[in-house]
């Protein structure tokens, strides 16, 4: 639904998004993770138009969006939640985006009442949490029943609940064929909430890959072994060409291979196993380990 | 076309949910009250004073020279239309609905315009009768007067000034993207360079300036006030002309800025 090719955008002599190909699909959470300055805010303003592209192209649906009809309808999105005249309700704040898009007036008071915040509808925008309005954003970007959605940090300043309501709300309108892009900072988040990963750093695409597949890469995955003959089976495991770390006196990890793998050579060689398991790697782990190299404001510690 | 009545329906919601519209209108209409009565009173002694026969003053003239100060309240009106939006970020969210940009603008001026438009008639009526109402009193010599015909071309006309004034302003603000740099330039075409010039006592820039809009609009709606003392140098129709010209300049400035930047 989304497709980027060549994107890329420069300011000064900075490339904020540098050659970025990317296809996102519908029916799937793609989620979007990099460091601060990674260039995540300005891809989704580069497909939103707001941004103009210094090269390459931004699809919606094979359109570029300030060619698509009423675009609240087909694409809805949530940059900043704190974008909103302070001093206009939040009712007043959707009923004007509605009328520009011929949206008729009765989602306005659906999507108020989807996000929870019927009650402080009539609130000035400026009084409201910070929590509140990210409902009222998420509220916007819902309004035209749209196919295409996209969050920048959507639960920034959420309540636990809060957090929760987002992830179940990204995982149903991805269920019901929508094709959703969220950007979030917090890994143990996407990795509940995400199918798909694209992994940006320094305005380059670092991965592009199922969730499943990235946590599987990570070499932070590990197989481990509990073995009366620890000792045996990581010279054996060595021998093979796999990297081995003694964890204790009968405990051993092996990283670089299948749980298939080390299992069949410890067959071959008769050693008796007590346990054998996978440690899968979370995200958080197999995320600093892709974007290692590429932190913009890393602090030297 | 659907889309841009569309787009004004939206600029329309937004004009009327946010308090300061509402305090920008009562405060225009508690300006041109004052400073209407206040230059009225002056102009009805100054008849008193020179006592001529057949002298009279029209009770919406000294609202007509009410308009260089009741200007500015409509100006910030017009200035918050656009420069909140970037204030609050809120542009981003209006573009997002309308990636046409042109449309945005035009339907801010179009928004804007017609509500300047009725309350330049609206206020300057309200302020014409508080002239009537105080001055026709002989304690003022009886001289103010409220020849219909003329009041009433008095009134569309302050209409079509504001309305035009308040569309320039809408296309600084697009092209200065903040309300201290839009305030200040507004400022300075309507009466900052004007006085400017009026100090230097250069004939050719006097005479230059006073195709600025301030001016302009003064000669359109008839104004013998105007500073420099002496009959404007053209007709109300060149004044309109002038106007509706400054008007366009701001609007294509404000469009250009609007395109080319990123928002």
């Amino acid at each position: 639904m989304i497709s980027l090719k060549n994107l890329g955008k420069r300011y000064g002599d900075r490339l904020a998004v540098d050659d970025l190909t990317l296809e996102l699909k519908p029916g799937t959470v793609t989620g979007f993770l990099g460091p601060n300055g990674a260039g995540k805010s300005t891809t989704m303003r580069l497909i939103l138009g707001l941004d103009r592209p210094t090269s390459g192209t931004a699809l919606i649906g094979g359109l570029p969006y300030h060619r698509i009809g009423n675009p609240l309808r087909t694409v809805g999105a949530l940059l900043d939640a704190r974008a909103v005249h302070p001093g206009r309700s939040g009712r007043a704040h959707l009923t004007a985006l509605a009328r520009s898009n011929g949206i008729p007036q009765r989602r306005v008071g659906e999507v108020l009442e989807t996000v929870g915040m019927a009650a402080a509808a009539r609130k000035r925008a400026g009084t409201l949490s910070l929590g509140m309005s990210q409902r009222l954003g998420i509220a916007a970007a819902l309004l035209g029943d749209p196919a295409v959605l996209m969050f920048d940090e959507p639960v920034n300043g959420l309540d636990p609940d809060g957090v929760r309501w987002v992830r179940g709300l990204m995982r149903s309108l991805a269920a019901e064929g929508r094709t959703v892009f969220v950007s979030s900072h917090l890994m143990s988040e996407m990795q509940l909430t995400a199918d798909h990963l694209v992994v940006i750093g320094k305005g380059r695409l670092i991965m592009d890959a199922p969730l499943a597949d990235v946590l599987a890469g990570s070499s932070l995955t590990a197989v481990l072994v509990r073995s009366p003959h620890a000792g045996d089976l990581a010279d054996r495991l060595r021998a093979a060409g796999i990297r081995v770390d003694r964890l204790g006196e009968n405990e051993i990890e092996a990283t670089g291979a299948s749980i298939e793998r080390v299992g069949d050579l410890a067959h071959e060689a008769g050693i008796r196993l007590h346990e054998l398991r996978t440690r899968e790697a979370s995200l958080e782990q197999a995320y600093q380990e892709l974007t290692s190299g590429s932190v913009e404001y890393g602090a030297n510690a | 076309m659907r889309a841009l009545g569309r787009t004004i329906g939206s600029e329309w919601a937004k004009l009327w949910s946010v308090r300061s519209t509402w305090w920008c209108l009562a405060c225009a209409l508690v300006l041109n009250v004052l400073a209407s009565v206040t230059l009225g009173g002056a102009a009805a002694t100054e008849a008193m004073r020179a006592g001529a026969a057949g002298t009279r003053v029209v009770a919406s003239s000294p609202v007509v020279s009410a308009s260089s100060f009741v200007q500015f309240a409509l100006v910030a009106l017009a200035m918050l239309a656009i420069t909140s939006e970037y204030t609050s970020g809120g542009i981003r969210v209006t573009l997002q609905a309308t990636p046409v940009r042109g449309m945005v603008l035009a339907a801010k001026a179009l928004a804007v315009g017609p509500v300047m438009f009725a309350a330049g008639v609206l206020t300057g009526a309200v302020a014409t009768a508080a002239v009537h109402l105080v001055l026709s009193v002989d304690a003022f010599g009886g001289f103010v007067v409220l020849p219909f015909g003329e009041v009433l071309s008095d009134l569309v006309g302050m209409g079509v000034f504001y309305a035009l004034v308040s569309v320039m302003t809408v296309g600084v603000g697009a092209a200065a993207r903040s309300a201290a740099g839009t305030l200040t330039v507004v400022f300075m075409l309507l009466m900052g360079v004007p006085l400017m010039v009026l100090m230097t006592g250069s004939p050719a820039l006097v005479e230059a300036s006073l195709r600025m809009p301030m001016f302009a609009g003064l000669a359109f709606m008839g104004s013998a006030d105007n500073l420099t003392g002496g009959p404007m140098p053209y007709s109300a129709g060149e004044g309109l002309a002038w106007l509706l010209a400054w008007a366009a300049v701001a609007v294509a400035a404000g469009h250009v800025v609007l395109r080319r930047r990123d928002a």
